[in-house]
């Protein structure tokens, strides 16, 4: 079978165009706030936007700043060179500010069919729970309307179904990679997500159980040490690929494009918006969120721990506020929990950057002594 | 036993030879475009100085960006990063030293040992090349003078002004303007010196600074830069007792020669 | 820290407010009416860059006004200490969060992140570098906001005045500025209080904010002990609603060629409104403003020949140069008109009961400056309509973007909104950048010859050209 990460390297995919031939319609979103279930209720295909690690950008500084982040401006730099124009409507969030910048910009150059704004609270409180709910109900509301498609309970109960069942899976395929002796590396399981979210869930729900079917069993060898990574949103499987290549298996991670995105289900009892907005903004696990910061820090801690990592990595792409300022409590608090850390600010995409990243990487495998 | 360490830069490539506990011998040469010549050529040379064949050396270790080609291309038995060795290299020659400051030609890098001479942490420069030996070259090149002037141009200069230090693409732009508005040469290769100085200290600061504090890599020959860094941060380097510009090197040879068995 | 306690300030002081604070009580002591020789007496006795922002300041053209300006600050910091000493709270604001939410607590006193930091970067001797070093040296990010992260730095020291509550209220509105008050109240374990700004300016948004807001003074009113009296609220309210008047007629008086009001002003505006307001302090410090303009206004006085540019600032100005930029624009015929802090355009509370009042409060930190703008659904669209409507209304002739390398908001629909408000009013607009607090990103003479060349190449040129149609 085709591994992971070849599949997962093209933007628009064989699937993905067999889906738009079978008369599919796609909605690009990528903030891991974004309830997939409610497009997948209404037949659309999710599909989270990513740039794999595209170092071009001048289409995309004509809008955004060198100010800003590097996957946003790689990620609008595919947009308005139409690289992303198989898809039918973009649901925007407020992620970050980088974010929001860049589908400011996004929609003001090219005005697509569908556009939402879904907005999404930076404190869990019963109060902003309740917003959140409204805020999915309408964004139910808006894609019916659009789409021309009623979404109703039962559908949105039965996507949610058969998100959480492929949860579940992911959530087996990743503790064979957490185990003694883990059976993918970590470009894989990046390459894994990122199919998630570009493929039509039964073609996914398909591809993921032969591939959990072959890596039972597998054993990945010849690895220096066991790392955690975390950080800002990492969609470049060349850097995953080139921290594994120094000989840094990682066996756990705390991304957006990692376990992040599927580790919490949703309650499949009750009012499926309800438990949706429950699921989405209590376990976003984002510095974006306030107030929140030691659930994160407990969710990576027993990330390691399952995953006996001997180091953790924290990413950053440069101008990430959010990520840039956590990682400094993180490091502290994972370093005194006895976790050696490496923060790792990188400007997104730079494969020219790649040799320096390695250096860090392998002085930090020899500084914890793998 | 004699042991071997190969460093190739990106601008410059040194080979060092250790027997006995001493160095043998060093050779430093700038780099060919292909880092698997420039080892060839420096530990070619080095080795034809002392009268020794490549069979001679039990153990060699590369480290620098080439590091890898060299050591699959046969000419060293293993790799190290080049934080490691600068490390192990400082704390051989200076066994006080916790804090070394290691500027070469696109990376800046503070890295601290503990007192068993292991690495303790560190911290490298991000993609930008303010900070970098890079950085002074283009400068350099913008005021029409020598790298070896800068460090001296600078002890003359009076009325230092102000320049970025956040940004070496800002910074020659500055130095353009001024140079038009007819400022001082000295001035502003002083401020040059200033704001290289401002950036290294900012990434020493992540890690700390704990004397001693020696400096390695090429930058640490220009003598405007290093007391820049030592008014900034407050301590006074211990001078390097070789070639700066060896000591990665020089680590990569200490390094080779616990890996290839001798204590 | 690298760099022992400086000569001027009070023995042992290191952070910023102690030093700010050792400066003021020398400040507060000079009378108004001093003669220009007394001005050069006093210059020379101050250390090299607290004496280049008091020449700013004690400018002859608004020197008594500048005096005024200078103590109402002193004496905001004084009773912060006192504050202290007898046990009210301090609880540390940021930009976007009304002082007179805190004031109308009887037990509790603003102490605004912004406002110390530009103060300390005015008159510190080597400005604010050294905390943001010490920042930096913690492991934040060097593409954080100076703005905050230099006060900030210095509370992180642990050796400087440190505030009891610390209020969030940049979530949803500036993810560089929340996340860095956030890390300061994790690391010194300072309580903090989070005010969410969502981000559509609907009723039903502003139906969610008013309930986060009340959500916000139940929580204050625990952390401070007290329960809020609807007596307090009305006088503080009430006061502020004299400033805001004021605040009107001085907005006002900028529409006359040549302005009437110096540059400098601006920055006054916002230092009032951001510490003061619902004080008597404030509402004195805007009469005197709006009294002095008023007067140059009936004498017809500008410093220049000519008024030949007036300029709107879009975002915010550069206030690393020990205040002399201002003066220097002006001086030259280049006239500050506003900039987006400056027009806060405060609120007029009704103060008929605690339940008006209360909305009163939260309308205003809705409508705050940046925050209303920067922080709505888009973040161009109110700005690029309310800058439009602010060029025409004041007549300005172009348009300056100070590119804070920080505001990675702004900088991200800088290009849209540039090409929009000159396709609407007519006006060019000049995109500088650097660092608003940090002289290490640009330096001034830079900035000053971007300005300079803009204004006589692209503003003098257009005038003349309009004035031979």
């Amino acid at each position: 079978m085709e591994d992971p990460a070849e599949l997962a390297g093209d933007i628009l995919n064989t699937h993905l165009e067999e889906w738009r031939r079978g008369g599919g319609r796609i909605v690009g979103y990528t903030c891991v706030a974004t309830p997939r279930e409610i497009m997948d209720a209404a037949g659309i295909l999710p599909y989270r936007i990513r740039a794999l690690g595209k170092p071009e950008r001048e289409l995309a500084d004509a809008h955004l700043s060198r100010f800003n982040c590097g996957f946003c401006r790689a990620c609008l730099q595919l947009g308005l060179e139409g690289t992303y124009d198989f898809l039918d409507g973009l649901v925007e969030n407020n992620g970050c500010d980088h974010l929001r910048g860049m589908f400011e910009d996004w929609v003001y150059a090219k005005r697509p069919g569908f556009f939402h704004y879904l907005r999404v609270p930076h404190i869990v409180s019963e109060v902003s729970l309740e917003f959140f709910a409204e805020e999915l109900e309408l964004f139910r509301e808006a894609l019916g309307r659009h789409f021309q498609v009623e979404i109703t309970d039962a559908s949105l109960k039965e996507a949610m179904e058969r998100n959480n069942r492929t949860r579940e899976s992911l959530r087996e395929l990743f503790s064979l990679r957490e185990g003694e002796r883990p059976a993918l590396t970590g470009r894989q399981a990046l390459a894994v997500i990122l199919l998630e979210s570009s493929l039509p869930p039964a073609a996914f729900e398909e591809y993921l159980a032969r591939f959990l079917e072959k890596s039972r069993g597998n054993e990945v060898k010849g690895y220096r040490a066991r790392l955690l990574l975390a950080g800002s949103a990492t969609d470049e499987l060349e850097l995953v690929g080139e921290i594994e290549n120094v000989g840094g298996l990682v066996v756990c991670d705390a991304l957006c494009y990692g376990t992040r995105a599927f580790w919490n289900l949703p309650r499949l009892a009750g009012d499926p918006i309800h438990a949706l907005a429950e699921a989405y903004l209590k376990h976003l696990l984002c510095p974006r969120m306030f107030d929140d910061y030691h659930t994160r820090l407990d969710y990576i801690l027993r990330a390691a721990e399952r995953a006996k990592a001997e180091g953790a990595v924290l990413v950053y792409n440069k101008f990430c506020d959010l990520h840039g300022v956590e990682n400094v409590r993180l490091r502290m608090d994972l370093e005194e929990a006895g976790i050696p850390v490496l923060v790792l600010e990188k400007e997104y995409g730079s494969g020219a950057d790649l040799g320096r990243i390695r250096t860090r990487i392998q002085a930090f495998l020899e500084r914890i002594g793998g | 036993m004699r042991f071997g360490g190969i460093d190739v830069g990106s601008l410059t490539a040194q080979a060092v030879v250790v027997e006995n506990g001493k160095i043998a011998g060093s050779k430093s040469i700038g780099v060919k475009p292909n880092p698997v010549d420039s080892a060839e050529t420096v530990l070619g040379m080095l080795l034809s100085d002392l009268g020794l064949r490549h069979q001679d050396i039990s153990y060699i270790v590369s480290t620098g960006y080439g590091r890898e080609q060299v050591q699959s291309r046969g000419l060293a038995h293993a790799n190290v990063s080049e934080i490691s060795c600068h490390g192990v290299g400082a704390f051989w020659l200076l066994p006080g030293v916790r804090t070394i400051i290691d500027i070469g030609g696109q990376d800046a890098k503070v890295i601290r040992m503990d007192t068993a001479g292991e690495l303790k942490d560190f911290v490298m420069n991000d993609k930008c090349a303010a900070g970098t030996g890079r950085f002074l070259e283009v400068m350099c090149r913008t005021l029409g003078i020598t790298l070896d002037e800068l460090g001296t141009l600078s002890l003359k200069a009076r009325h230092p002004v102000g320049l970025s230090s956040r940004c070496s693409i800002f910074c020659e732009t500055e130095v353009l303007h001024y140079l038009q508005r007819g400022a001082d040469k000295a001035d502003i290769a002083a401020s040059v010196n200033r704001a290289m100085a401002e950036r290294v200290a900012a990434l020493a600061r992540r890690v700390g600074v704990e004397p001693d504090v020696t400096m390695s890599g090429g930058v640490a020959k220009n003598g405007a830069v290093k007391s820049e860094l030592e008014r900034i941060l407050g301590v006074r380097m211990v001078p390097c007792p070789v070639d700066p510009q060896i000591v990665g090197a020089l680590g990569a040879a200490i390094l080779a020669r616990k890996m290839g068995g001798e204590k | 820290m690298a760099e022992g306690s400086s000569a001027t300030t009070r023995k042992g002081a290191e952070g910023l407010f102690e030093r700010v604070e050792s400066l003021v009580e020398v400040a507060m002591l000079l009378p108004h009416g001093m003669s220009d020789e007394e001005v050069e007496g006093l210059l020379r006795v101050l250390p090299p860059d607290t004496s280049r922002s008091m020449r700013a300041l004690l400018c002859p053209r608004f020197r008594d006004v500048s005096l005024d300006f200078i103590k109402m600050l002193g004496g905001w910091v004084q009773e912060l200490r006192r504050a202290k000493e007898e046990g009210r709270k301090v609880v540390l604001i940021p930009f976007n969060f009304p002082p007179e939410v805190v004031y109308i607590f009887r037990n509790a006193i603003p102490l605004t992140s912004e406002v110390m930091t530009t103060l300390g970067v005015s008159v510190l001797e080597g400005q604010g570098e050294r905390y943001w070093d010490h920042a930096m040296g913690l492991g934040i990010p060097d593409y954080l906001c100076s703005s905050s992260t230099i006060e900030l730095g210095s509370i992180l020291t642990g050796r400087d005045f440190q505030p009891d509550i610390i209020v969030q209220s940049a979530p949803g509105a500036c993810d560089a500025n929340s996340k860095i008050h956030e890390f300061v109240s994790l690391h010194m374990g300072i309580p903090q209080v989070i005010l969410e700004k969502p981000t559509e300016a609907t009723s039903r948004g502003r139906e969610l904010h008013r309930r986060y807001f009340l959500a916000l003074i139940r929580r204050l009113e625990e952390m401070i002990g007290e329960e809020l009296d609807e007596e307090r609220m009305r006088g503080v309210l009430e006061e502020a609603n004299r400033a805001s008047d004021l605040y009107y007629e001085l907005y006002d008086l900028r529409k006359f060629s040549p302005c009437p009001v110096p540059n400098i002003f601006s920055i006054f505006t916002y230092g009032t409104r951001f510490t003061r307001w619902g004080r008597p302090q404030a509402t004195e410090m805007m009469r005197r403003m709006v009294e002095l303009s008023r007067r140059r206004r009936e004498e017809g006085a500008y410093p220049a020949d000519e008024e030949v540019a007036r300029c709107m600032w879009l975002y915010i100005g550069y206030y690393f140069d020990f205040l002399g930029f201002f003066n220097w624009m002006e001086e030259r015929g280049i006239t500050y008109l506003n900039d987006i802090l400056s027009l806060c355009q405060p609120l007029h509370v009704d103060t008929t009961s605690r339940e008006s009042m209360l909305a009163g409060l939260a309308e205003a930190c809705f409508e705050y400056p940046m925050t209303r703008q920067i922080g709505g659904d888009s973040m161009s669209l109110s700005w690029i309509e309310e800058m439009c409507q602010f060029i025409r209304d004041l007549d300005a002739n172009c348009a300056i973007y100070s590119g804070h390398h920080a505001c990675k908001q702004t900088w991200s629909i800088i290009n849209q909104v540039r090409r929009e408000i000159t396709k609407r009013t007519g006006t060019p607009v000049l995109c500088l950048q650097g660092d608003s607090w940090i002289r290490r990103m640009t330096p001034t003479s830079v900035l000053q010859e971007e300005i300079s060349s803009f204004v006589d190449n692209v503003v003098a040129r257009r005038k003349r050209t309009r004035a031979r149609a």
